[in-house]
């Protein structure tokens, strides 16, 4: 007799009672997904809600430095380009602040912890520009390595987080376009233009470097463990040197490390060691520009308050 | 001022299905719908948008009822292995079974 023409029980999905936490990281730990209104541990709302809450921070805090630029920007296409790479990462930091909210943070205790210095947002964010070749190179390679580990986060444990990825990472293909388009021009330009590139390359290689933190023991990382993201820091910089240093080699660039080499028997790069000292440093408020791009935020909350004010005044007055 | 979440569904092209996007926080259905806008329509990339408030959604998450724990293989077409049945009944219509 056919198996088919019986009835079999099944295994089903395994599930967890709220309030088992066992359970609870049994499932993630298998690949098992959450929801917002799922019951979670009080361990897993928080360290969500900080990696995410840190996530939105640096796209709201990483528009100040390309925002200097949109009255510099050489055209109008470019000017178009680079004012709605702005609004996308704005529309990303709403889009994140909405997950964390729904972890229990209001969105204005996040943006005043944020302006009072309490909570953190990416190393990057914390150096001047220079030059126009500074913005390619950021849309670029800033880019490049945010999505790098962005694309390892839609498969994050917290769906909300992991479907907003999804979305967060196809308009950031749109950015690493722009600024490859950028460098390439200024690329294709005079020497001085290539010199520009190369000397803005040099300001930024060691940020880009840091910036996705110094290699941690996997089996202490938490994150990892709970799946909230599904890569280290080591391998994202490993895949990030993988992709990126070919294609910035092949344009005539050279890399400021004269210890960057593929091991290719490891199968692992090699590189001077970043500063992580200094890493720690620039992220708790510390770097060139922290403070002047905070104090940019603080003003720019307080002449903004009273739009927030119409809006919901209004918003009251209909109801 | 309280606000709501509203959640956001998204049509990519005329006859698609609508596709949960994301949602958003507003006090009221005039700038809720504004905030959708922005977020899930500002490149083109949406051919219909629904915004429902949250609390308007009645949510069924219960095993016992979506994935009770019986085989339900007879509800799908997969469930029919007639590959071996068929190959004997085509010989048997021929006329080659004993």
């Amino acid at each position: 007799m056919n198996d088919a023409d019986t009835i079999q029980p099944l295994g089903g999905p395994q599930r967890y009672a709220a309030g088992d936490a066992d359970a609870f990281f049994a499932h993630v730990g298998s690949g098992g997904k959450v929801e917002a209104d799922d019951w979670m541990p009080d361990e897993y709302r928080a360290a969500v809600l900080k990696f995410v809450e840190m996530h939105a921070n640096s796209e709201l805090m990483g528009v100040l430095p390309e925002r200097d630029w949109i009255m510099r920007a050489p055209n109008l296409r470019r000017k178009l380009a680079l004012t709605s790479k702005i609004q996308d990462e704005v529309g990303h930091a709403q889009l994140l602040y909405r997950v964390a909210e729904d972890l229990g943070k209001p969105r204005t205790e996040m943006l005043a912890d944020l302006l009072a210095g309490k909570t953190k947002f990416h190393n990057v964010f914390h150096y001047p520009t220079k030059s126009w070749a500074d913005v390619g190179i950021i849309a670029w390679l800033v880019d490049a390595a945010a999505i790098v580990s962005q694309q390892a986060l839609r498969d994050s444990s917290y769906a909300p987080y992991a479907r907003t990825m999804k979305k967060i990472c196809w308009e950031e293909s749109v950015h690493i376009m722009h600024g490859r388009d950028v460098v390439l021009t200024l690329m294709n330009g005079t020497t001085s233009q290539r010199a520009m590139v190369q000397e803005a390359l040099d300001r930024w290689w060691g940020p880009l470097m840091q910036m996705h933190g110094p290699p941690t023991d996997p089996a202490k990382d938490k994150d990892l463990h709970w799946k909230i993201k599904s890569k280290n820091n080591e391998q994202l910089r490993q895949e990030f040197l993988s992709i990126y240093v070919p294609r910035i080699l092949e344009l005539g660039l050279s890399i400021p490390d004269p210890e960057l080499r593929h091991d290719p028997d490891e199968g692992r790069w090699h590189y001077t060691e970043p500063d992580w000292a200094g890493l720690k440093s620039v992220v708790t408020g510390h770097g060139p520009a922290s403070e002047e791009r905070l104090e940019f935020r603080r003003v720019n909350f307080a002449e903004t308050q009273w739009v927030r004010d119409a809006l919901l005044g209004s918003a009251t007055a209909a109801a | 001022m309280t606000e709501r979440v509203w959640e956001v569904f998204r049509q990519e092209d005329e006859g698609d299905p609508m596709v949960h996007a994301g949602n958003v926080n507003a006090p009221d259905e005039e700038l809720a719908v504004h905030y959708a806008r922005e977020f899930y329509g500002r490149r083109g990339e949406s051919h219909r948008l629904w915004v429902v408030p949250r609390d308007a959604v009645t949510e069924l998450d219960d095993p016992d009822l979506l994935k009770p724990p019986f085989d339900r293989s007879h509800k799908r077409p997969g469930g029919y292995i007639i590959k071996h049945k068929l190959e004997r009944a085509k010989e048997r219509a021929r006329g080659d079974a004993t």
